[in-house]
């Protein structure tokens, strides 16, 4: 073992001056001394391994396998002649019952040819990063002009709404003084004829009511209608598609869950469905009662299967197989498969064409993030849902992506670069207050309706602006990498199918797990970890007995945005892989062609020694 | 803990009835002595016979066995035609043990004390006897000066139901939460009073969460507590102080005394048995005349049906009980080497994917681990022998991949069979009838993981047979040689029964109510798996199979764990006093869950827990599916550092650790024991379960609060102790206060002994086997030490056959010498070992600068070393350098 030509074994090309220099030789922890004969001797003099780099004799020591035509490897002291073949190059077996063949030069090959691939890759990511940062600086000049000159409108907006609202209300005042004295005649005509015409009033109202109803079902059914074109554009532009990392599945999904809720939000106004909802609620305390605990999502539930195996103790209600569900619920915290399917699908589906709804919302970029969670059973649900069609309706013709921030026009903001909208809309505010001439009496009504559809109007569009700006200002809030790498992310989504479910990961946004008709929340947008190497999101659905579900997306360079590898190795802890151009740095190029340079030197070397 | 899901005593009407008889309520007396087939019989009648009603008698038979055994059984008389045969549980007592019966050939006859009546006495051993007084009946054992050691109904509550034809308008019937027991064959339990005389504390009957020393249930100055429980069960969440029993029973209770000594006793009953430790006392009121004035523990023993079976052990010192108990039902089985190393569970690894991604983290973080476990997903929809196709698809590959490395895999295999038509074992199952039947006789129907499932009917050999089959390579398909099992849910645990388990009138082969041998159920699943392994390896490899119900006898088939414990402080804590609780009732290979199984365990408690449970003689980390992961390299570098460090403590002393498992297959003698066990005449101990011994050598104290700055430990004895890590010196026989190290827990070795290490580390134990050793010798106060060392090859069963190297070093006068205690060399299976000692380190000695090896009379240099090669460690023991002896030799060496 102690022959010169092994005495140097295990040590780095770099140490061995370390162990030439002098007869006693430090250990590095500086705990001892040795003598060149105590080296690779096979007995531990220093705790830190320093004199037997060469065997297995110190358990915190290094072994050192050079693997020319390959790349040099730095092993666990451990792995010396144990019999496993650790090297390439066989070195770590020198004196054990295993013979281990040279294979530096096979996998050495293998490897370099993985690395120009990998270096070819980051090449062309690293072209296509580029391209996105400049993109990505544009828009958000864009984006804060946008934000800036929005600000100013409002402003100006505002004060003619203020105007108008006083106007609005000067003139409610006087129709109010003119309905009282008109009440009052009337009373005293009454008084004389003993009989009235009141009904004209009320019926005009609810005509109008009528109007208005009417009127929204069929936006409802024009906003079906663009969903579905859109959706067959969507489709047709697949393939057109692909440079603009949209995946156009994603699109297609929205557009029939947007279909869906609007379907859902309908069906929930009915006050049977709720009922019956109701209904099937307490069928379930009754017949299956694990069903509940699955839907569950805190020990509450739990808690509420147990009250049940309490209550039925001696009635013995449960039958056989309900009591062994609800035992073994306590170990699983969840169903026996079976029963899973139909029982929570009716729970769960109610949920997630909410949480669609607002998926919905919030692509649309005019509603801020903060918004969904008071949402869900929002009375203004409808009425904002409303809003959004409207914008649809109107930008449907001007852009394919009618939820792209960058190109979402709506009319507004579409006038914006026409400066006489505003000017417009200031010109006909004026006409109408000067129309009005609220000491007249009676109003005029023509003139009083216009003043209140410019209020409306006006109301409606600062509100609509506001919310753009709210929208807007939260968006560039957000943290879009050193060089706004992300900033693409903003408004996409990535989906991956792994055996019955499909990840949804929306970057800023949220991602979610989808089966069949369920959604599970894995978490909300957190941040950037690691380095932008990772993204972060926490505070999913609760688990039963567990953490609160989240979700960690390892970055890594790669030519298109593509989610893979989607695993929870941890109870609720959900880890998927999303390789993208936004990962392919121009430094990690460099070191990944620095370290082909070396192995190539190595394989010079090797070529050199033959 | 679900408390009301389970009969507490009140609820339980034999239970409940037993309790609440008085002293001297037995009016039996023992007729017509004599000898029969070396045997003292007798008939048991009450005094005064109703002439209208004649009592059947009682048959009683007392037996000696060597080595100071009794053996006690009272039945009914067949020949007087009991309705049915009571149970008597067979295929736990050897058949080595029957042949160690000493044929009776005379009784003497005397007139004890007081006593109207003789007593009939018969030889024990040399120092002691048997005895059966007449009237009031009573067995009981003495010395031979007459100072009794232990003694059944001599406080007269014997009670014996015999089986009976059920009367007009009686109800036999009890119900217990929706479940109805129709009680078919009525009242037929069992109960009497036993007393442990000199004893303080008694210990023993697991398995429950509780003290070690078993704390007095009923008496004056005891809060009113339920009786110890043994009924198989599997209680979700238990709690970790309680009287309750879990998921095991071994009827068989120590006790031990500063004065005299150990003893024991064993009642072999396989039904629900309570048991009431009774506060001293408790009989003040009772009026009866006691025939001793002796200190004593009485204890109370109640049963459901069975029959007396009971052993008594003399002791007199506590290996002296374990050993006789174990010559009873068996030492521990000799585990495979691997088995001894550190096992990864966890509920589950979800796929091949996971596994190998595991495997390879211990790699990246220099982690030894010897075994990775598959939890009950990776079945097909929980048939158990399948695999997920989707999750697994190469299963084979996946354990050769491990196999690789020398490491091993375990998938779990539980009692309940799914009642699916298309699976194969269960149509084969029904078939042939191999189920359980339920009161009704059709197969029994009941509920766990993978729904309506139906159980097999473990009590017939045949079945068992059948069941060992399926182990096969051919028939699991996907296993390998390097795939071993473990049997979970075999109280058996039923998810729809009453208490969580099988219908107390479900019926067995041959008639047996499932009452009768409700507790020896998970016994049987355990004995026909690994007897199943053995089958497969053509009987040449050890068998692996760790089981969690357990009776007595369970030593010989496994390795068993306490169970669904929680990530909390109070389960760490308790995890000892179970461990030590087992190894003192003969099941030494067991442990607890490291880091709790329901849970997430904070990063303190998790490294606390490795570094206890690196000692535990099963060590195993697992963890529920609903827990994050904890895998050793989790909580960042440091607890990394701490938790590589508690494992490759373990590895360190594999050597040490194997031969105590030898220690427990020859002897009994437990791996870890309490520390009177070592110490018996130590009262402090007595009540100790907080440190424990490992062997003789090394005493460990846990450390059960996260804040600790400072720890208490008392060192027994006379001798001193040796810091484990820094080899610094503690006086023995005083308590110690200690600075708590973030880096280990305290342990000592105690001076005058020697322990055998491996301070090489390696993926698993596997690469070990050449590895050289060392040998930490602490030296006592006249300069001496001794220990052994056993080696064999680790798997086969050739060591029973002579091949073994086992060694013993004694350190005296100045020389270290390596004696052969094992076969001799030209034995004709050897098992040869190219291995050597690199390094002897001694602690308590100084000055010498070489030493001589003889006989070839060579110098070897001495030096100051590392007791330990952690980081940090400073070089501070002499340490005699590169000594390169054979393990195989006989050798000396001389300190210069």
């Amino acid at each position: 073992v102690s022959s010169p030509k092994h005495q140097f074994r295990g040590i780095s090309p770099q140490d061995e001056m370390y162990y030439k220099s002098s007869d006693m030789i430090k250990c590095r922890d500086g705990s001892n001394k040795f003598s060149k004969a105590q080296l690779n001797d096979n007995y531990c003099d220093c705790p830190d391994g320093t004199d037997e780099p060469g065997t297995s004799a110190c358990p915190n020591g290094k072994f050192y396998c050079r693997n020319a035509g390959h790349v040099p490897l730095l092993l666990f002291s451990s792995r010396v002649n144990d019999d496993i073949c650790d090297c390439c190059d066989g070195s770590d077996e020198y004196d054990s019952k295993v013979k281990c063949p040279n294979t530096c030069w096979e996998t050495g090959k293998v490897a370099r040819d993985k690395l120009k691939k990998k270096i070819s890759t980051f090449e062309e990511g690293v072209k296509i990063r580029k391209q996105e940062v400049e993109q990505a600086k544009i828009a958000i000049i864009k984006d804060e002009a946008e934000l800036l000159k929005l600000k100013d409108e409002e402003k100006v907006l505002k004060g003619l709404v203020e105007q108008l609202k006083e106007r609005k209300e000067q003139i409610e005042k006087v129709e109010e003084e003119e309905r009282l004295w008109k009440e009052k005649e009337e009373k005293k005509r009454l008084e004389r004829e003993k009989d009235g015409t009141k009904k004209t009033e009320s019926e005009t109202t609810s005509v109008g009511e009528g109007k208005t109803h009417k009127e929204d079902n069929w936006k409802k059914n024009e906003a079906i209608e663009n969903y579905d074109k859109e959706y067959k554009q969507g489709e047709g532009n697949d393939d057109d598609k692909i440079g603009n990392w949209e995946d156009s599945t994603t699109d297609q999904a929205r557009m029939e869950e947007e279909v869906d809720s609007e379907l859902e939000a309908q069906l929930s106004n009915k006050p049977e469905t709720k009922a019956s909802l109701l209904k099937e609620d307490t069928a379930v305390e009754n017949d299956e009662p694990l069903a509940k605990s699955e839907t569950g999502e805190n020990a509450g539930t739990k808690e509420s299967s147990e009250e049940v195996l309490r209550k039925n103790d001696a009635s013995s209600e449960l039958s056989r197989e309900e009591l062994g569900r609800l035992v073994a619920s306590r170990w699983t915290g969840e169903n026996t498969e079976e029963q899973s399917g139909n029982m929570d699908s009716t729970n769960d589906s109610d949920e997630e064409s909410h949480d669609i709804s607002k998926d919905t919302h919030e692509n649309d970029g005019y509603a801020s993030e903060t918004d969904d969670d008071n949402q869900r059973y929002d009375d203004d649900l409808e009425g904002d849902l409303e809003d959004i069609r409207d914008e649809f309706r109107d930008d449907s013709t001007s852009s394919e992506r009618y939820y792209s921030d960058t190109e979402l026009d709506s009319p507004d903001v579409d006038t914006q670069s026409n400066p006489s909208w505003l000017e417009k809309i200031q010109k006909t505010v004026r006409n109408v207050l000067k129309a009005v001439n609220i000491f007249q009496s009676p109003v005029n009504q023509s003139d009083a309706a216009n003043v209140r559809k410019e209020y409306d109007e006006s109301s409606a569009k600062l509100s609509k602006i506001q919310s753009r700006i709210s929208s807007l200002s939260q968006k560039l809030k957000n943290d879009f990498g050193p060089e706004k790498e992300f900033y693409s992310f903003y408004d996409q989504c990535f989906e991956s199918k792994e055996n019955k479910y499909v990840y949804k990961i929306c970057p800023y946004k949220q991602a979610s797990q989808v089966e069949g008709h369920s959604t599970t929340r894995l978490g909300r947008w957190d941040k950037f970890e690691d380095s932008y190497r990772v993204m972060i999101f926490s505070s999913g659905d609760t688990c039963w007995n567990g953490p609160d579900r989240s979700l960690k997306v390892k970055l890594r360079c790669g030519l298109k945005n593509d989610i893979t590898d989607v695993d929870e190795p941890s109870r609720c802890e959900y880890v998927a892989l999303l390789s993208t151009p936004a990962a392919c740095v121009e430094e990690k190029l460099q070191e990944l062609k620095h370290k082909l340079d070396m192995l190539s030197k190595e394989e010079a070397e090797k070529h050199d020694e033959l | 803990w679900k408390k009301d899901e389970f009969r507490n005593c009140n609820q339980t009407p034999f239970c409940k009835r037993a309790r609440a008889f008085k002293p001297g309520s037995c009016s039996l007396v023992a007729h017509d002595v004599s000898i029969n087939d070396g045997d003292l019989t007798a008939k048991l009648l009450p005094r005064n016979q109703d002439p209208d009603l004649p009592s059947k008698p009682l048959l009683l038979a007392l037996s000696v066995y060597q080595d100071g055994i009794v053996r006690l059984r009272i039945d009914e008389d067949p020949s007087l035609g009991p309705p049915k045969k009571r149970f008597q549980v067979p295929d736990v007592i050897l058949d080595e043990f029957l042949s160690k019966k000493l044929w009776l050939q005379r009784i003497s006859t005397e007139t004890i004390g007081p006593d109207l009546s003789p007593s009939s006495i018969v030889y024990l051993s040399d120092g002691y006897e048997a005895v059966l007084r007449q009237d009031p009946f009573e067995v009981f054992v003495r010395e031979k000066s007459g100072k009794r050691v232990l003694s059944l109904n001599s406080h007269g509550l014997f009670d014996f139901e015999q089986l009976r034809v059920k009367e007009e308008d009686e109800d036999w019937e009890e119900k217990f939460r929706g479940h109805t027991d129709t009680r078919p064959y009525g009242p037929q339990s069992i109960s009497f009073d036993v007393s442990f005389y000199d004893a303080d504390f008694v210990y023993g009957i697991p398995e429950r969460a509780t003290s070690l020393a078993l704390k007095p249930t009923r008496g004056p100055d005891v809060e009113e507590s339920e009786p110890y429980r043994l009924f198989n069960l599997d209680v979700f969440e238990y709690v970790h102080e309680s009287p309750f029993g879990i998921y095991g029973s071994i009827p068989f209770m120590i006790s031990h005394g500063k004065v005299r000594g150990t003893s024991g006793f064993f009642w072999l009953n396989a039904a629900e048995m309570q048991i009431d430790v009774l506060g001293s006392g408790w009989d003040a009121e009772s009026g009866i005349p006691l025939p001793s004035s002796q200190s004593r523990i009485d204890t109370f023993w109640m049963s459901e049906a069975g029959i007396v079976d009971t052993f008594f052990f003399v002791g007199p010192g506590p290996k002296d009980v374990v050993r006789q108990y174990t010559s009873v039902t068996g030492t521990s089985a000799m585990p495979q080497l691997f088995a001894t190393a550190y096992h990864q569970c966890r509920w589950n690894y979800r796929d091949e994917e996971d596994v190998a991604h595991v495997d390879s983290k211990f790699d990246e973080h220099d982690i030894p681990y010897d075994v990775l476990w598959l939890d009950i997903e990776h079945t097909d929809g929980k048939r158990y022998f399948t695999w997920d196709k989707a999750l697994f698809p190469n299963p084979e590959e996946m354990q050769r991949k491990l196999a690789a490395k020398g490491r091993h895999m375990v998938t779990i295999v539980d009692p309940h069979i799914k009642r699916d038509d298309s699976f194969p074992l269960h149509k084969e199952a029904t078939k042939k009838g191999y189920y359980v039947k339920d009161a009704a006789g059709n197969d029994y129907d009941g509920w766990c993981w993978p729904g309506s499932s139906s159980y097999l009917d473990m009590l017939s050999p045949e079945i068992r047979s059948w069941w060992g089959e399926k182990f096969s390579f051919e028939n699991y398909v996907g296993s390998t040689p390097s795939l071993y099992i473990w049997n979970d849910m075999n109280e058996p645990s039923v998810f729809n029964g009453p208490e969580v388990t099988m219908p107390r009138n479900a019926l067995h082969q041959g008639g047996v109510e499932h009452r009768e041998l409700h507790n020896v159920y998970g016994y049987y699943f355990h004995m026909a798996t690994a007897e199943g392994l053995v089958k497969r390896g053509n009987g040449k490899d050890r068998p692996f199979v760790l089981s969690r119900a357990l009776f007595a006898g369970t030593q010989r088939y496994g390795a068993v764990w306490t169970g669904d414990n929680s990530a909390d402080w109070d389960h760490l804590r308790v995890s000892v006093p179970m461990v030590l609780t087992l190894g003192l009732t003969g099941l030494s290979f067991s442990g607890a869950d490291v880091g709790g199984f329901f849970g997430n365990p904070e990063t303190a408690l998790l490294v606390r827990w490795f570094q206890l449970g690196a000692f535990y003689p099963f060590f195993r980390g697992h963890a529920h599916h609903d827990t994050k992961r904890r895998e050793p390299w989790l909580f960042g570098e440091r607890n990394t550092e701490l938790m590589r460090d508690a494992i490759r403590v373990r590895y360190m002393l594999l050597p040490y650790f194997y031969t105590l498992f030898r220690e427990a297959n020859t002897s009994g003698i437990p791996v870890l024991r309490p520390l009177w066990m070592e110490f018996p005449s130590d009262e402090v101990t007595f009540q100790n379960d907080e440190a424990f011994m490992v062997g003789s050598t090394l005493l460990v104290q846990g450390i059960y609060t996260k804040e600790a700055k400072k720890v208490s430990v008392y060192l027994p004895g006379k001798q001193s102790w040796y810091d484990f890590r820094t080899g610094t010196t503690y006086r023995g026989g005083i308590t110690h206060q200690l600075e708590v190290s973030e880096e280990s827990i305290p342990a000592f070795q105690k001076a005058g002994t020697i322990m055998p290490r491996k301070d090489r580390f390696r993926r698993s134990s596997t690469q070990m086997v050449n590895d050289p050793y060392t040998l930490v010798v602490a030296l006592n106060s006249s300069q001496a030490a001794e220990g052994e060392l056993y080696i064999d090859d680790g798997k086969s069963f050739e060591f029973k056959q002579g091949a073994f190297i086992h060694r013993r070093f004694v350190f005296s006068g100045g020389k270290l010498t390596s004696l052969n205690v094992g076969p001799l060399a030209s034995s004709s299976t050897k098992f040869s070992s190219n291995c050597v000692i690199e390094r002897i380190i001694l602690l308590g000695h100084s000055g010498s600068k070489s030493a001589l090896v003889e006989p070839e009379n060579r110098t070897v240099d001495m030096e100051l070393g590392p007791l330990h090669f952690q980081t940090g460690q400073h070089a501070s023991v002499l340490t005699i350098r590169k000594p390169n002896l054979l393990i195989t030799d006989d050798w000396t060496v001389k300190i210069l």
